[in-house]
């Protein structure tokens, strides 16, 4: 049975979801769940989200929430399938490096970017006002944490750093044949992207729709996101998620 | 080499950290961090935690923050001692998902509206700053809706995560007793599942150890 995600075509949190989706080759039909219309909130709904939001999976009778926990779920079901190690959990200290980079997308990102764009973007939509100091108090907050990823990302592509599923090259023999510039090629390890860095996209890429260039104003950042927002996965639901069957 | 724990003794995340060294029997120097000092924002320490925080450990060289990511590393690597199943096995997908389910939860739902609550009636009372009422009223809203689904889910089930312990649970002790200290324990003991379910974490040796602060353990 075609997986099924309940969601809204725009929610940043479903849009998380479908792109883990795409990355990795899992075909899934997206149903629509009209929040305008209180869907969520609906007796039948809370069944299966209890805290009555958006998204949700239903993996052939396995329901699962937490649009984090749903793209874990399929990184890790189809990890032989579409984009390698999104999730490195086959090393313990690779594993540990992507719960660090995990953990500083919800504390130090999607804390203040969420709020930011929330207060712009989505409090209006709700008939609320938006609170431009607010939104300014946040923004400094998150140009603070992006100096840190400024840093970080200075000195590795992804902000997971090291996770490759490679071997560690065996030590060079002393008789060994291979030139210098060969075993620089076996001890260089690729730096792959991860589910940490996926997940910053749906509220970084609102962050311009809510008034702020934050996300371009520092160059390593600017560098990754930029990679990021190219992927075929995001410009697959930047638009809305939809059915891949 | 013996793992280290750069600390302060009554951190809510530097208490995460140490609960699950204790749950998994793992010996560790405690370093204490002086935050009055700012210590944390030298040179010496963003070497470290590039992000001016506690707590980092330094495993043999291997050196981690963020609390959440520590404790689950502690909780992998030391998997065949102390408590068992703390994270379930990768083998097992659908009782990792459920897990990260309940993780996920932990923070946006629950650590989101309780830290607000911690920041405005303690810590910024503790420096002489006046609390934001509104904020704090919105947090305790969120709350009282938030954790009545926790009530629901734990008639269902002994522990967020299914019916085993699992870091889901421990996770949020530390701001669960904070919301006590400031005065608004209610929102756990007006719910009977939830106030069983959190009695119970408290009593917990690992939490009893370092509830009054955290010391070293080799």
């Amino acid at each position: 049975m075609v997986l099924k995600l309940y969601g809204w075509p725009k929610s940043t949190c479903t849009q998380r979801v479908g792109m883990a989706l795409i990355e990795k080759g899992v075909p899934f039909e997206f149903v629509m769940v009209d929040l305008f219309k209180g869907e969520s909130k609906t007796p039948e709904y809370l069944q299966k989200q209890p805290f009555g939001q958006v998204p949700y999976i239903d993996d052939d009778g396995f329901t699962l929430y937490e649009s984090r926990a749903i793209a874990r779920y399929i990184a890790e079901k189809y990890a032989a399938k579409g984009t390698p190690n999104l999730l490195p959990i086959a090393d313990v200290r690779a594993r540990a490096r992507f719960e660090q980079a995990a953990s500083v997308e919800v504390a130090d990102f999607d804390a203040f970017a969420g709020r930011a764009v929330f207060e712009m973007v989505f409090k209006p939509m709700m008939g609320g006002k938006s609170d431009e100091a607010v939104f300014q108090d946040l923004i400094t907050s998150l140009s603070a944490k992006l100096d840190v990823y400024d840093k970080i990302l200075a000195k590795q592509k992804y902000m997971a750093g090291n996770v490759s599923l490679l071997p560690l090259p065996l030590p060079s023999h002393p008789s060994s044949s291979y030139s210098t510039r060969n075993k620089r090629k076996l001890t260089k390890r690729p730096q792959e992207i991860t589910l940490a860095d996926l997940f910053h996209l749906p509220y970084g890429v609102l962050l311009s729709t809510a008034g702020s260039d934050i996300m371009q104003a520092k160059p390593n950042v600017k560098r990754w996101f930029d990679d990021l927002q190219s992927r075929p996965s995001w410009q697959a639901v930047k638009d809305g998620v939809k059915s891949t069957v | 080499m013996v793992l280290k724990l750069y600390a302060a003794p009554q951190s809510t995340a530097s208490l995460r950290v140490a609960q699950v060294l204790h749950e998994n029997n793992v010996p560790f120097e405690f370093i204490p961090i002086d935050l009055r000092a700012k210590e944390q924002k030298q040179a010496q320490h963003t070497e470290k935690n590039p992000f001016g925080q506690v707590p980092y450990i330094d495993d043999d060289g291997f050196v981690l923050y963020e609390s959440r990511a520590i404790g689950r590393y502690i909780a992998l690597k030391y998997a065949g001692q102390g408590t068992a199943g703390l994270i379930p096995d990768q083998s097992d997908i659908k009782a990792l998902a459920l897990f990260e389910q309940a993780a996920s939860s932990e923070f946006a739902n629950f650590e989101v509206h309780a830290a607000k609550i911690a920041y405005e009636k303690l810590f910024k009372v503790r420096l002489g700053f006046p609390t934001n009422e509104e904020v704090v009223k919105g947090a305790i809203d969120q709350l009282n809706v938030k954790l009545d689904v926790y009530e629901g889910i734990l008639a269902k089930q002994g522990y967020l995560a299914g019916r085993e312990l699992t870091l889901a649970d421990l996770y949020h002790i530390p701001f669960g007793t904070r919301l006590y200290r400031a005065g608004l324990g209610d929102l756990i003991d007006s719910r009977p599942n939830v106030a069983k379910w959190f009695n119970a974490l408290l009593a917990r040796p690992s939490w009893v150890a370092i509830k009054d602060g955290i010391t070293s353990t080799a």
